[in-house]
């Protein structure tokens, strides 16, 4: 019985710890009589904790992907979107109607600006993914992607000055996925290969309903859409379109990393672990899409 | 994941997209799961693959049946795992440099992966339940539950491997660091 109590303390200290960004102090003093025994098995915690660093390598995560995406294409039997064409256009108005009775516009805009930790987050994320639904042109999906990726590290160094692991960690996670699903539309929008990630250019009429990049719920009202711009058809238009969003990566890539490397230096010990993945996740995210538009 | 159920029906329906928002949702997650697990990065990568083109193949017999998807995944992973053990015998490869890049600091990056480098030999003491446990929980960021659903274990239990696996993991780790 005596351990069974003491596995749920050390299990709900491990949460606090390691999810909600609590430090090892806050910790052990919420239980100050299992203290002594807390504080070698929580400091053997974050040893373990930095094995969630791990990441493959950029090389083996592209030879992987192009791997995966071959087998797919051997296994489909067909796109798949037939069934469940009509979903992604219903699903989106009714989140935009949702918004836009539940919340009105006015609450779009000042979600539009909050931070995790805030109420509002969730219209924010939700806006982003109705903006990603409707962005049909694979430029203007890479351009959304890079500016979602701008959003989550100014997110993370705000978490992180807060020292909320937890957060730092989840919205990581998200960033990663911005900037994978970036270079996914660099890579069709050159036309190098098939989407994988995104409808086809041709096949803009049934656009992605799924969240792609976020577990937030379908809501969201219209936002303007960077998408639209570019995605033209001739070779000089793509090359401009290109070139611009190298420029604009290559400035995010310094400037993000700029911003966590600052942070990094103020936060508390506990959530270092976490801001040093995020800076791999932005380091090789921005290098990989970077490299797909060389 | 949010809709996963919905995304893993249109996945069992051919549905490239949805297959491969799946892919990108876990791929990293089970790669971290399997490199703890064995100890080596270099021979994760080829597992994780498998793991994925085995998922591909399969995913049209996956049932709901109040599990959630990722256990059934985690399930192929283990799987893969405990089959490459029996066949294989080898010294883990040492980590690769790009592991655990991502600071400007080379110092800080070196103490990482000596970090890690340290956790993955202390994880080869822990008896397969606990490895399982703190792979899941540290790699993946399953929650208890989750730990629950995929080991097929109540959460007590699995807070009980927690905590052993925790004090077994100090414990190698004290014996590697004094040995160095």
């Amino acid at each position: 019985m005596k351990n069974r109590e003491f596995d749920n303390i050390f299990d709900e200290s491990l949460e606090r710890l390691l999810v909600k960004g609590e430090s090892l102090e806050q910790c052990l003093e919420r239980y100050p009589n299992q203290a002594a025994e807390l504080k070698p098995l929580l400091e053997t915690a974050l040893v373990a904790r930095e094995a969630s660093t791990i990441q493959p390598r950029p090389d083996f995560r592209a030879r992987a992907r192009y791997q995966f995406r071959s087998a797919l294409k051997e296994t489909a039997v067909g796109k798949g979107h037939t069934s469940w064409g009509w979903f992604p256009r219903w699903a989106t108005v009714m989140a935009i109607v949702l918004v836009l009775v539940l919340g009105g516009g006015g609450t779009v805009a000042a979600a539009d600006s909050s931070m995790p930790d805030s109420p509002l987050y969730s219209v924010k994320l939700a806006t982003e993914q109705v903006r990603m639904t409707l962005t049909s042109s694979q430029i203007g999906k890479a351009r959304l992607c890079a500016e979602l990726a701008d959003r989550r590290v100014t997110e993370i160094a705000y978490m992180a000055g807060e020292g909320n692991t937890g957060q730092v960690e989840i919205i990581t996670q998200r960033l990663d996925r911005h900037l994978a699903l970036l270079t996914v539309a660099v890579l069709a929008q050159r036309g190098d290969e098939a989407p994988m990630l995104m409808a086809p250019p041709g096949e803009a009429a049934a656009p992605s309903e799924t969240p792609t990049t976020d577990k937030a719920p379908p809501e969201a009202a219209l936002a303007p859409q960077p998408g639209k711009a570019g995605g033209g058809s001739d070779d000089s238009t793509q090359n401009v379109n290109q070139a611009q969003l190298r420029d604009t990566l290559v400035s995010d890539a310094a400037r993000n990393r700029a911003v966590l490397n600052t942070v990094l230096d103020k936060v508390p010990e506990s959530t270092k672990a976490a801001l040093r993945r995020a800076l791999a996740v932005s380091e090789d995210g921005y290098e990989e899409a970077l490299e797909a538009l060389k | 994941m949010q809709d996963e159920e919905s995304l893993v029906r249109r996945a069992q329906k051919q549905d490239q997209e949805a297959f491969a928002q799946i892919y990108e949702e876990y791929f990293d997650r089970i790669y971290r799961y399997i490199t703890l697990k064995i100890g080596d990065a270099v021979e994760a990568e080829d597992l994780t693959q498998q793991v994925f083109l085995n998922t591909l193949r399969s995913i049209s017999s996956f049932k709901w049946r109040g599990k959630p998807f990722s256990a059934w995944l985690y399930r192929i992973a283990h799987n893969q795992v405990v089959d490459y053990l029996r066949k294989k015998k080898r010294t883990p490869a040492p980590l690769e440099e790009t592991l655990v890049s991502g600071s400007d600091n080379p110092q800080r990056a070196a103490e990482r992966k000596l970090d890690i480098e340290q956790v993955l030999a202390a994880a080869r003491h822990l008896t397969g339940a606990q490895r399982e446990v703190i792979s899941l929980r540290f790699t993946s960021d399953l929650s208890i539950a989750q730990v629950a659903g995929v080991m097929g274990k109540s959460q007590g239990a699995v807070k009980a491997l927690q905590h052993s696996g925790i004090v077994a993991l100090r414990k190698a780790l004290s014996v590697t660091k004094n040995e160095e």
